[in-house]
Formats: C-alpha cells, sequence, structure tokens
C-alpha cells in the first residue's frame, strides 16, 4: 500500500466513523464541543464549589492538564483495542497492521482540535489574552501525538498477543491521571531528584507543565527537552513501524485465531 | 506455457492452529496437511470440501494473509491477490454510498479511483434511493447486492471467491453471474471455494479436493465432481 493511500484511507475510516457516531446522536457533531464543556463543569463544582482550594485559577490549571490527558487516555485506550476489534478485516485483507491503530488515533485527533477550542475559550475567559507564544503549542500537539502514536502502537500489538493486557492499559491511564501532575505543579515539588524522574520518564508531566507555561503563565517551556522528547519518539515510532511491518502476517494468523 | 506464466505456487503448504481454550490449556488443530499445486495465468481452480475441510483457511493462506506454519506460497513481485468479499468492513450506521466508497479504499483503489466508480456501484446494485441510506435500512438481499457490486470493482490479477454466488434474488444473481462472467473471461485468474459442486463446474476447469485438510482428489472440474457427489450420496 502506497504511503498516499494509507493517509487516506485513515482519514476517510476516521471521518466515516465520526459521521456514523453523530448520525446516532440528536446532538450529533454538537457532542464535540459539549463533551469538554461539562467535563469543565463536572471539575467545577467539585474542586472549585465542593472542596474549594483556595487557588483563582485552580479550574484552569487542571483543564490545561485534565484536557490534554485526556486525549491521551482516549487513545491509547480504544486504540490498543484496534486490532483486535478489527478482525473481521483483518481475516480478509493484507494491509498494513498499522492502519487500525492510526484510524483510532485519527479520529481522537478530529475531536481533540474541538476540545482545544474548548480549552483556549476558557483561557481567554480567565483573562489570558493570545499571544505569539500561542504558535508554541503547535511543536507540543505534534510531539504529543507522537507520544500517543507510540503508546497506541504499542498497547495493540501487546493486547493482539495477550487480551489480558487491555485490563493493564486501561489501568495504566487511570495511573497516568494520577502521575503526570493534572491535580499538582510540578514546580512545586521541593525534590530535585523525583522532579526530574518525574519529567523524564512520563513525557506527559513535561507537555501538560509545557501547556500551562503557555497558556497561564505566558511563557515559553524548555524547548530543548521538546527537542529530545521528540527525537526519542521519532525512533520508538521508527522502530514500532519496522516490528508491524515485520510481523504482519503473524498479527494476523494471532487474530484470526484468538 | 512456459513457467513465466505461473503466478502463484504453493508448495507444501501446512497450517496448524493453536487456540487456548483455558489457563494454560490448549487445543491444537491441524487444519491444513502439506498442499502443493501451482496456478497460472487464466487459470480458474476450484476448491471443494465440506464445511471444516480447510478452504477457508487456505484461501486465507493463498490470499497472502496469513502465513502457513510450513510450507511456502510463491507469488511473483507485482501480481495482485484479493479475496474478493462481500460487505468487507460495511459499517450499519453509514449509507450505501459511504459503504462503496469505503470498501473499495479498502481493496485498494485511492479516494479518487473509488469515487469515480461509485455511480457504477449504484447503477450496478440496483439499489436505486437506498444506495443514501444507512445500511441498517437494508434487508439481507441488499445488503448482499451492495456486497458484490462494490467487491466487483478491483482490478486484480487473481481473484480469491468464496462461495459469494447465492446472492440477492434470482433477477440480481443472473447479473452477478453474467458480470463475473466477463470478469472472468480471458486471464483473469480464479480460485473459487465452495461446498457445492454444481457452482464449480460452472467457474472453474480444475478442482481439487480438500478433506480434513489433506487433498483428497485433483483434476478436470467433472471428473472430481463426480467423485465428490459419490461420495455425497453413499455417506449416511
Amino acid at each position: 500500500m502506497r504511503l498516499k493511500q494509507f493517509f487516506e484511507l485513515v482519514d476517510i475510516q476516521a471521518r466515516m466513523s465520526l459521521k456514523a457516531e453523530a448520525s446516532k446522536l440528536y446532538l450529533s457533531y454538537l457532542w464535540w464541543i459539549l463533551e469538554p464543556i461539562l467535563y469543565v463543569l463536572v471539575f467545577y463544582f467539585v474542586f472549585d464549589v465542593v472542596l474549594n482550594n483556595g487557588r483563582a485559577d485552580f479550574l484552569l490549571f487542571l483543564m490545561c492538564g485534565k484536557i490534554p490527558l485526556l486525549w491521551f487516555t482516549k487513545s491509547v485506550n480504544s486504540g490498543s483495542n484496534s486490532l483486535v476489534q478489527n478482525k473481521g478485516l483483518i481475516a480478509q485483507l493484507d494491509v498494513p497492521k498499522t492502519l487500525f491503530p492510526y484510524i483510532t488515533l485519527q479520529e481522537a485527533l478530529y475531536k481533540q482540535w474541538a476540545v482545544f477550542l474548548v480549552l483556549f475559550g476558557m483561557v481567554i475567559l480567565y483573562g489570558h489574552n493570545p499571544t505569539l507564544n500561542w504558535l508554541w503549542l503547535l511543536p507540543l500537539i505534534i510531539v504529543q501525538y507522537l507520544f500517543i502514536a507510540v503508546c497506541t502502537l504499542i498497547g495493540a500489538l501487546l493486547v493482539s498477543y495477550v487480551r489480558d493486557i487491555r485490563m493493564l492499559i486501561q489501568m495504566g491511564t487511570i495511573f497516568m491521571l494520577f502521575t503526570s501532575g493534572v491535580f499538582w505543579d510540578i514546580n512545586l515539588i521541593k525534590n530535585e531528584a523525583l522532579k526530574q524522574a518525574l519529567l523524564i520518564w512520563n513525557p506527559m508531566v513535561y507537555l501538560i507543565d509545557a501547556y500551562r507555561s503557555i497558556l497561564i503563565r505566558d511563557q515559553l517551556y524548555d524547548t530543548q527537552h521538546l527537542a529530545a522528547l521528540t527525537g526519542v519518539m521519532a525512533a520508538c515510532l521508527a522502530l514500532m513501524h519496522g516490528l508491524y511491518r515485520l510481523e504482519s502476517k503473524r498479527i494476523a494468523a494471532r487474530i484470526v485465531a484468538s | 506455457m512456459s513457467d513465466s506464466d505461473i503466478i502463484l505456487t504453493a508448495q507444501n503448504v501446512s497450517l496448524t492452529y493453536k487456540t487456548r481454550t483455558g489457563w494454560l490449556k490448549k487445543f491444537q488443530h491441524q487444519a491444513l496437511s502439506r498442499i502443493s499445486f501451482e496456478l497460472k495465468r487464466g487459470d480458474k481452480l476450484g476448491i471443494l470440501g465440506h464445511n471444516g475441510s480447510g478452504k477457508s483457511t487456505l484461501l486465507r493462506i493463498l490470499a497472502g494473509i496469513v502465513p502457513p506454519t510450513s510450507g511456502r506460497v510463491i507469488c511473483p513481485n507485482g501480481i495482485r491477490r484479493s479475496l474478493l468479499t462481500l460487505g468487507l468492513g460495511f459499517r450499519e450506521d453509514l449509507s450505501g454510498r459511504d459503504n462503496a466508497l469505503l470498501s473499495a479504499m479498502l481493496q485498494g483503489h485511492s479516494n479518487r479511483d473509488a469515487k469515480a466508480h461509485l455511480s457504477e456501484i449504484k447503477e450496478f446494485s440496483m439499489l436505486g434511493d437506498f444506495f443514501e441510506r444507512p445500511l441498517f435500512t437494508y434487508s439481507s438481499g441488499m445488503r448482499a447486492r451492495l456486497g458484490f457490486s462494490t467487491a466487483l470493482y478491483s482490478g486484480i490479477d487473481i481473484l480469491l471467491i468464496d462461495e459469494a454466488l447465492s446472492v440477492g434474488d434470482a433477477t440480481f444473481r443472473d447479473r452477478a453471474k453474467q458480470a463475473l462472467d466477463k470478469k472472468l473471461g480471458g486471464d483473469q485468474s480464479l480460485i473459487f471455494v465452495s461446498h457445492m459442486p454444481g457452482q464449480m463446474a460452472a467457474l472453474c476447469n480444475h478442482v481439487i479436493w480438500l478433506q480434513d485438510g489433506h487433498v483428497k482428489l485433483a483434476g478436470p472440474v467433472a471428473e472430481v465432481s463426480q467423485q465428490y457427489e459419490q461420495q455425497l450420496i453413499n455417506q449416511p
């Protein structure tokens, strides 16, 4: 399959999927905006009304972490199932197996634009007007996509071996919720060694702090860290693609026999 | 014919399934055992066998989807082979048009190519306005018509077909048969899988009879069909 064809197929499959999903709901595409708004409202109720922790912009702080993380968890959770879920197609078609994880990733990406718009709207409501610095969000989003793609490809491959791993992945994304700095600020951690370890080993910690840096503090994040992260993610992604190519027929055989 | 006309070779193809049935419990099943044959350009090969004889599994291996446990399938570079599958990747909540587009693209057409074929598919499927409606409003016959019409538009060297002809009502069946005959004329190679010798006689010239994963008999279609039917009658 040629590269252009691969991208066309990923794009059209994702758009059709979203269209099909929207066609079943009364409010259809409106849910793309409504869902994140409802999320914000739930968090507002819990953290501002019930728990009221004193920090004036705590809700904004939370959402700048929660929304990027939500993109990660949703993509990885659904993408990890993508190979076993497409058993019917895989049994009948000799296509690159990366196709299926990428379709779910693309679906999540298309939805994420709406969610980011809600986030940006919220940032502006809190009095932070857009500056040129916001352009630095683009590399962040791209690197986060790479990170999500690496995790999803690994997840989907592992689930094709042992389906039980799905459960572990779900637990893993909950673990990520608490260790990625959605509820706490990495810059307030006193233990320097722990702080560095978190930043290095959990890319979401760095990414979330970088989003906040642009959107709340209006400062540029550590670009060297981003460059290093890009390199590592690109290398991992290339490795995964090689592995998928090598394993393509064995993946099909396993899924057909399961 | 020279060797260069051989477009698909199976050499001692065997397949063993290992299925996990419980914690550390495995079930092993020899689905295919040492199957060998050659397919030349323009050949129409039938694979005949009862349910569970391994014919669909063999087709999947020949299509290059799964690897055999041992043995080899050799297909020269540039030869395109594909399973003709009815309703490949169809989704209930999308319209006939969208499904046809998706399916054609999955079979290797570019977006532009697939779109160019949509009016032909619509015309051939005789679905009329239903072409624009979601699939869950279709009857099973309409679904089969859409599936067949979509699958037919794929330009490939070796067609692999799994008992696909019994679709739709009588009128459509005739159209389907004619369209297939037209497509199969000349250089188009075919591997057709069925448990019915009748269908086989209409499409194939050479037949392999599979039983429990072994080649029971191979030869001209009339001869193999006759023995196969004989066995059907003799069975209690």
